[in-house]
């Protein structure tokens, strides 16, 4: 009878006791303390005055409070060596082998040095625009090295040193760059807009956060095509303020997609701080919002980089789940050539940067701790990058663009009709009055 | 005020189930007797809510395609999507509602058939589902994305316009998302009012990368569907939603293509050529048949079925032959294709020859 009386309080006298029979609740089934929760339709009971609600596992509390979000006690920064270079806690080390490493730190250098000669090739005119990727080549190079080579990423702009680990040639930066005929984007978009179908990183677009959902959607077809492939997702932390970085999120987390979210949190989107782009606690702490495991890393210490996403990777295809990798840094260049950061931001602040937390200084310092590098070999090295860095330049800047008819094609995989006879209508127009034109500049 | 009534009327039949003995009083009372009258079934034609504004005019019989079967238009929907997730094992369909069989009913039976993970629901967000398709295409894989309603379809405006329109393009060939197919019902179903009615064709015709899409019909749907979902570019195709149940005619069970961009002269006329597309196709028969009658005028009439890239040639040549040119759509007229086709067929530069 007292179950009968429990029954009709809990479903309303017009439905009876239909539903006496229904599985109690397992006690331990309560919360998201599984590491992969199944939101299935709940096993209810009639007996218990618990919570029924299909939207969320939790109990009741009968006293009044908000729940206060933690701005001044984040989620820990994770890192493997101190700001010198050395090692913190041994266990963390990943061992790595000096070849490993060195190609780490010969990968970061090279890069800055790439960024030292486009950025002051940009300001003689040589090229249009350009951005650098100044103090966050750490988080290049520590993501790239834990992944697998066909592994692939979608970027926002800023991780060219993502494509130079995976060994994209110079001539094809520059290539981009120039917006030569060597381009394989052919051209067609503004500098540092690389792409590359054998080294699976997908050509950059200039709007934000659109590719976050896209990655997720390539992680879902490889999740079903069984390929034990990882997707990874960079982004900003002003690209998480975009709707795709919402979508996205919650995408990977309803449909247990292998794809690691990683957010380089460098302090600034152009001249916004973090202090107007988010109230809480950056970017990993919405992560547990969306069902997501969540870590906050050094972005400076390309071992932590490198052990974290090691670690996500791994769980990413064993579990199909994603992961986000909120990494710190600092931007230390301008947002790009077009942008003059000492209009909202101090020259001692960035200093700061260059001088005491970088990145490749903290590596250099590790490697020099090991016995794996000195001054010497150091200034063949940047002897030797700079020439490289150098002849690639020179080449590419003497080489044509590509030819005008090249504006129709690939807007479709065939051309339509009325595209050609656009096509067609340009050729006559440069027939006529070509002399306006610099067309000796371009490929025929 | 007269379809006001019936309506409050079959609404509170419809709660009458639960709590007769209420419903009964409320007659009894005869204080609103006039005023719910459930509908007649020889009922006065204006009080009838459904009163369409065109007649459905099926197709004769597909005889080329082997054996047909009576379908209304989300079902031939449906036997498009079951023919492709059949044939295509790495075709997936995906967006709100799909799952259970849509809101619309056109993905009814296919979870059982193929799994849960190749027709599956998503979470609430149009950017998300547009985005997540691109991302699928982009690996290769056929991504069958559905947007509830073509008026929601604003959110993912910036990853059409933006991202699946120049996925190619951009970046020289690397990469595309030719197997993406966005399909959304589209156009006025009588009471959709402002945010169920849409036909935003108009806004992705400005975008070149693209194709546009939209049937006329049970038979056309399922063709031009299997079209887009094959074709190597993304495809949006736009479902007249007032024909999912009120068209009806024999379509073939295997699967079939009808080319896109090419529009079919679907009456034949020499006085003025009349261009529409998706419902207002019927309109127009309707309309080239009464101007016969009364005016004596001979009509062609044009389904143009591809939006983007549209068949130039077709409309041309039928515009050169009759030398005056009607085009009607439900669309808003400013900025409307017509527009577009207006324009081109004006231009002597433009007009083919």
């Amino acid at each position: 009878m007292a179950v009968a009386a429990a029954a009709a309080r809990v479903w309303g006298s017009s439905r009876g006791l239909g539903r006496v029979g229904l599985l109690l609740r397992r006690p331990g089934a309560r919360g998201l303390a599984r590491s992969h929760p199944q939101r299935q339709q709940q096993h209810f009971s009639s007996l218990d005055d618990k919570p029924q609600f299909p939207g969320a596992s939790a109990e009741f509390i009968d006293k009044l409070e908000f729940i206060q979000p933690n701005v001044i006690s984040g989620i820990p920064i994770y890192r493997v060596m101190d700001r010198q270079g050395q090692i913190i806690n041994p266990s963390e080390d990943p061992h790595l082998p000096q070849e490993k490493v060195l190609k780490f730190y010969k990968t970061m250098t090279l890069l800055n040095t790439m960024d030292r000669i486009l950025y002051e090739s940009q300001r003689q005119g040589r090229i249009s625009f350009y951005m650098t990727n100044y103090g966050e080549e750490g988080t290049h190079v520590g993501s790239a090295a834990a992944l697998d080579s066909t592994d692939l990423v979608f970027g926002q702009y800023r991780e060219a040193g993502v494509l130079m680990y995976r060994n994209y040639p110079l001539e094809l930066f520059m290539a981009q760059c120039y917006g030569n005929v060597s381009d394989l984007g052919k051209g067609r978009q503004m500098p540092v807009h690389y792409g590359c179908r054998e080294r699976h990183f997908v050509t950059i677009s200039s709007p934000l956060a659109t590719q976050i959902p896209q990655a997720v959607g390539a992680a879902y077809a490889a999740k079903r095509a069984n390929a034990n492939r990882v997707i990874i997702c960079y982004f900003g932390e002003g690209a998480a303020s975009e709707g795709d970085a919402h979508a996205g999120f919650n995408f990977a987390a309803t449909l247990e997609c292998p794809i690691i979210f990683f957010c380089r949190n460098n302090g600034y989107a152009i001249s916004t701080p973090t202090s107007e782009q988010y109230r809480g606690d950056g970017i990993a702490a919405r992560g547990p919002g969306y069902g997501i495991l969540s870590i906050r890393v050094d972005g400076n210490d390309v071992f932590a980089v490198y052990n974290a996403t090691k670690e996500a990777r791994r769980r990413a295809v064993a579990e199909n789940q994603p992961f986000l990798i909120e990494a710190m840094t600092y931007r230390i260049g301008h947002h790009s050539t077009s942008d003059d950061s000492s209009a909202y931001r101090s020259v001692d602040e960035v200093n700061y940067w260059d001088k005491q937390d970088h990145p490749i200084s903290r590596l250099r310092h590790y490697l020099q701790s090991c016995g794996w590098w000195d001054d010497e070999q150091e200034k063949a090295w940047r002897k030797q990058s700079r020439k490289k860095v150098m002849e690639a330049f020179e080449q590419a800047e003497r080489k044509l663009k590509p030819s005008p008819s090249l504006l129709f094609s690939d807007v479709y995989q065939e051309m339509p009709t009325q595209l050609r006879k656009q096509q067609e209508s340009l050729a006559r127009h440069l027939q006529a009055y070509g002399e306006h034109y610099p067309l000796d500049h371009f490929e025929k | 005020m007269a379809a006001t009534a019936v309506t409050v009327g079959r609404l509170l039949r419809l709660r009458a189930a639960g709590a007769e003995g209420h419903w009964r009083r409320l007659r009894g009372a005869g204080l609103l007797r006039g005023f719910l009258q459930p509908a007649s079934a020889d009922g006065d034609a204006a009080q009838r809510r459904q009163v369409a504004h065109f007649t459905f005019q099926p197709d004769p019989e597909p005889l080329e395609y082997g054996q047909t079967q009576k379908m209304n238009l989300f079902q031939a929907v449906t036997s498009a999507l079951d023919n492709s997730l059949a044939k295509d094992p790495t075709a997936v369909i995906f967006g709100e509602d799909v799952a259970f069989g849509g809101v619309f009913r056109c993905t009814v039976g296919l979870r059982d058939k193929y799994g849960k993970d190749r027709v599956f629901n998503t979470p609430l967000c149009e950017q998300g589902i547009v985005g997540f398709g691109i991302g699928i295409a982009v690996t290769g894989a056929t991504a069958i994305a559905e947007i509830q309603f073509a008026d929601y379809i604003f959110p993912a405006f910036d990853q059409i316009v933006n991202e699946a329109a120049k996925y190619r393009y951009r970046s020289g060939d690397l990469f595309n998302c030719g197997s993406l197919t966005i399909r959304s019902p589209w156009g006025c179903v009588g009471h959709g009012a402002l945010y169920h009615s849409q036909s935003p064709e108009a806004f992705f015709a400005h975008c070149p990368g693209i194709k546009v899409v939209i049937p006329r019909s049970p038979f056309q749907a399922k063709g031009l569907l299997l079209s887009c979902i094959e074709d190597k570019n993304p495809c949006i195709f736009f479902e007249p939603k007032i024909l999912y149940r009120a068209a009806v005619e024999q379509v073939p069970i295997e699967p079939y293509n009808i080319p896109l961009s090419q529009a079919e002269v679907i009456q034949e006329g020499s006085d003025v050529t009349l261009v529409a597309w998706g419902t207002q196709v019927h309109v127009v028969r309707e309309v080239a048949s009464m101007a016969h009658e009364k005016l004596g005028v001979s009509c062609e009439v044009i389904d143009l079925r591809t939006i983007i890239p549209w068949d130039v040639d077709t409309v041309c040549k039928s515009v050169i032959k009759t030398g005056r040119l009607l085009v009607s759509h439900e669309a808003p007229l400013t900025g409307g294709f017509a527009s577009e086709i207006s324009s081109t067929v004006q231009c002597p530069w433009r007009v083919c020859v």
